[in-house]
């Protein structure tokens, strides 16, 4: 009977807060999703080249200054296709600070930064 | 899908200039495009940090990692995405699964259930003053009240009252017996009930 009147009580206090007032963490943190991009594109590369950065522009995705350079240069597509992020200081950043200092166009990692 | 050795169209939109249809994102995330990636991040990560983060409150520590879980696991079971409905939540399903299993393990560890000689250390009484207070003070107390329990009878709870899972299927999941289930939510409510006539 205790036992019944137990479950009826907590049950209804935990339905009132599921339904009501779950609490908000609002938005991730930027940091963390620049952790979850560069771990993506990671397991990504480890089965095979990501997509070049010759088809991304030709998708008409906005290149970063870096990819834009990397891009133009006259290497193989094999070197376009490498996951240059790996190696930038914004990855760096932005991995660890919700407000990194970085501003150019084209960079995920400074999209992750808008609202 | 879009793979790597075909030639891309003409009237291919730009991932990051216009909102794109969900089908088409996933595939994109599939060709390893890293533009539809970080798209695919910036438009779910939002929901699944906020899903996760309430599940494991107050254990916060926790939510970040298994956010990426959640992520790196969608990617490694994007192939399996038909398009047939949307693709966040497609997502928010993966996040619940991530969730269950950390329940799963939390409540598999012998000292977390089979704890027979369990005795509250708080008394426990028996008055309905929950009815006077308002309803924004009850809920209020509820989640102090839930902060309070020790991890096992919190992640019970919500498994069983949020997520309503029967305590047969929490058997199931976490390897233990229905009984044992019972017992487990039975002396966390006792836990929840004695914390909540303590603090009055």
């Amino acid at each position: 009977m205790a036992s019944e009147q137990n479950e009826r009580f907590v049950e209804r206090l935990m339905e009132s807060i599921a339904n009501n007032d779950l609490p908000k963490a609002g938005m991730a943190p930027n940091s963390l999703k620049a952790r979850i991009y560069s771990a993506l594109v990671r397991q990504q590369a480890q089965t095979g080249p990501i997509e070049s950065l010759t088809r991304s522009h030709a998708r008409g995705h906005e290149l970063c200054v870096f990819e834009q350079l990397v891009r133009i240069s006259p290497v193989g597509e094999a070197a376009k296709s490498l996951n240059i992020c790996r190696i930038c200081h914004a990855r760096v950043l932005a991995e660890h600070m919700d407000n990194p200092p970085i501003y150019w166009p084209g960079c995920p990692y400074v999209e992750f930064k808008k609202p | 899908m879009h793979s790597l050795g075909q030639p891309v169209p003409d009237e291919h939109q730009g991932l990051g200039a216009i909102a794109i249809e969900d089908s088409q994102l996933a595939a994109a995330v599939l060709a390893k495009d890293r533009k539809a990636t970080a798209e695919f991040v910036a438009r779910y990560t939002d929901a699944v940090y906020d899903y996760i983060h309430a599940r494991l409150a107050p254990r916060h520590d926790q939510v970040e990692d298994l956010v990426q879980e959640v992520f790196l696991s969608s990617w490694e079971n994007l192939e399996r995405y038909r398009g047939t409905g949307p693709l966040g939540a497609w997502v928010m399903g993966i996040a619940r699964h991530k969730v269950e299993d950390y329940y799963r393990g939390r409540l598999r560890a012998p000292e977390s259930i089979d704890d027979p000689d369990y005795i509250s250390a708080v008394p426990v009484a028996t008055p309905e003053i929950h009815e006077f207070l308002e309803q924004a003070e009850l809920r209020k107390k509820t989640w102090e009240v839930l902060e309070q329990l020790t991890e096992p009878y919190r992640l019970a709870l919500i498994w069983r009252y949020w997520d309503k899972a029967s305590a047969r299927e929490m058997a199931q999941k976490t390897g233990k017996t229905e009984k044992a289930i019972e017992r487990l939510l039975a002396r966390a409510r006792e836990e929840f009930r004695g914390r909540w006539s303590y603090g009055q």
